[in-house]
């Protein structure tokens, strides 16, 4: 059984990374008043310091939006367990911002003695399943409240692998009772690479766990190298609007919707449209046919 | 024998972190394919945080020899911390082995580290001349004596050969001329956090030896007694002169430190 944690209630608003380009904007500087965005994401370890101008800053922009706190390194399927000191200073940030949720990715990011700074493939078997839902009762039971864990984009599988990628995230979140942020670029990047059905995936996943969608931009494959890479240094490919729609017409409640950019990031107003781009498609998935 | 998922990560990492170890067994050529992808992300991202940590030793030395260094670097020190900032720590030194001909390289990135370090350091409220005067109002000899100073938490000190000031502000404004910047003599560089700004100046040369003994716990009287070592001639008796020169060279140290905001308490 899973340990009891609050439900986290749907949220179905619209967002953005906030990134230090963008600081000014979110600041009070955004030539059109307010970023008409209903929440911000941070990257949770940019934040995860003592103190200064950039912790500053949060503690501001918290004060008109809510803020997600998003992950890349609590390496929730390391076979060495979690890092101490990493959830220790997550706690402090989740207690200082007091976020909408915490999340982070289904990968490993490390060993015992090395850090990879990339989100490394689970081997799907069962006693993968077995660490990482380990790890994430730890994760959920330190920060006392449920957590959600996105999808990663993958370059490999692995032979040994016992399932799929959708039933691996289907039991996690049955025996931990934790929530799923779907990126929906990274399920299209996957497929491609992997040559699974993106719409066989989405219908394989308990979608009512679904809090959060990312969507983001890839690079396609080219003649040298037969692999799409997930790389949010772009704009969101036309087969990922196309795979959100489906998404959003499956999904039976309210999700929050974000653009994530981290490389080649253009002025804020690019991505705003982009965004409209996406409440154009639920509002039109939402609508009763 | 079957590997277990601690295997299998350790053998996965060091097929990205060692391009000439060997792949696992069973593995085809989808999953070479896939690890040159593994592999190609790990080096851009420590690439790029070293880029970005080291902005102007990388303006300073060329985007080549910079590049070499940062590889170097990252072989030679993989990171194991969950924060790729790390992956910076230490650059300095392989900067000091790579450049030998421009110590001045060295230098300037053992200070881009600190201005890093101290960009996310404890916010503390900075302890003034007028802070001094107020809690010493009563002060005997005694207390002065005993009197021991609480340092900004990642306030960070070195000699330094280079005028790293004249440097910095070539690069900030991107001067295609490098100044000649070697020190007519050795000076002390220290870096602290001005509000939230990470900043740094040169002080005279006794000022590292006498901020290391004082964050080690040092008093004011012990400070004194090290500066009177180190102005005494050998065999020379102590007298009056030298001791009081000693506490007047304390004393205006003290008021440098005060001034520039680097003492954040008393008797910590």
């Amino acid at each position: 059984m899973p340990p009891h944690h609050d439900n986290i209630s749907p949220f179905g608003g619209f967002g953005l990374g906030l990134r230090r380009t963008h600081y000014d904007d979110f600041l009070g500087g955004f030539e059109a008043g307010k970023v008409p965005v209903d929440f911000v994401e941070v990257i949770s370890e940019n934040y995860m310091i003592e103190g200064g101008r950039q912790l500053r800053i949060l503690e501001q922009v918290r004060k008109d939006f809510p803020v997600i706190i998003h992950g890349v390194s609590m390496s929730i399927g390391s076979a060495h367990g979690l890092d101490a000191d990493y959830l220790a200073k997550l706690k402090q940030l989740e207690q200082r911002i007091d976020p909408l949720w915490v999340s982070d990715h289904l990968c490993w990011t490390r060993t015992s003695a090395h850090n990879s700074h990339d989100l490394l493939p689970m081997p799907l078997t069962e006693e993968g399943l077995d660490a990482v839902c380990a790890n994430i009762d730890s994760a959920q039971e330190t920060l006392g409240r449920a957590m959600l864990f996105e999808n990663p984009s993958s370059y490999l599988t692995f032979p040994e692998d016992e399932m799929s990628e959708w039933d691996f995230l289907t039991r996690m979140a049955q025996r931990t009772g934790c929530y799923l942020l779907l990126d929906v670029n990274n399920i299209y990047v996957s497929a491609r690479n992997h040559g699974f059905s993106a719409e066989e995936y989405l219908a394989g996943l308990p979608l009512d766990r679904v809090r959060q969608i990312h969507l983001a931009g890839h690079d396609p494959a080219t003649p040298e190298r037969d692999i799409i890479i997930d790389t949010h240094d772009r704009e969101v490919a036309d087969g990922v609007w196309e795979l959100y729609a489906k998404a959003m017409a499956m999904l039976p409640q309210p999700v929050a919707t974000m653009i994530e950019r981290d490389d080649n990031i253009p002025p804020l107003t690019e991505l705003l449209t982009e965004l409209d781009r996406a409440r154009a498609i639920a509002d039109e998935a939402l609508v009763p046919a | 024998m079957t590997m277990t998922l601690a295997d299998r990560q350790a053998v996965f990492l060091r097929a990205i972190l060692d391009e000439g170890a060997p792949l696992p067994e069973g593995w085809g050529n989808s999953q070479t394919a896939g690890m040159a992808v593994y592999r190609g992300n790990y080096r851009s991202a420590l690439m790029g945080a070293l880029a970005e940590t080291y902005e102007r030793t990388r303006a300073y030395v060329g985007e080549g020899p910079f590049a070499q260094a940062s590889i170097n670097h990252a072989i030679k020190h993989p990171p194991s911390g969950w924060t790729i900032d790390e992956a910076g720590e230490g650059f300095a030194q392989t900067c000091a082995q790579f450049f030998t001909e421009n110590p001045e390289v060295a230098e300037i990135a053992w200070l881009e580290w600190q201005m890093l370090c101290l960009a996310t350091a404890p916010d503390t409220p900075t302890f003034g001349p007028q802070d001094l005067a107020a809690a010493s109002a009563d002060f005997g000899d005694d207390d002065w004596e005993g009197l021991r100073l609480e340092f900004q938490p990642r306030l960070a000190a070195r000699l330094v050969d280079f005028d790293l000031q004249t440097l910095w502000q070539a690069l900030v404004d991107d001067d295609a001329q490098r100044p000649d910047a070697r020190l007519e003599s050795v000076c002390t560089c220290i870096a602290w956090r001005e509000g939230e700004r990470p900043t740094f100046a040169l002080f005279d040369a006794d000022h590292l030896a006498a901020v290391t003994a004082m964050r080690d716990g040092a008093t004011y009287g012990e400070l004194i007694g090290l500066l009177l070592g180190e102005s005494a001639e050998p065999d020379s008796g102590l007298d009056d002169e030298a001791i009081q020169n000693a506490a007047m060279r304390a004393g205006a140290m003290l008021g440098q430190w005060l001034q520039e905001g680097l003492i954040v308490g008393l008797n910590p």
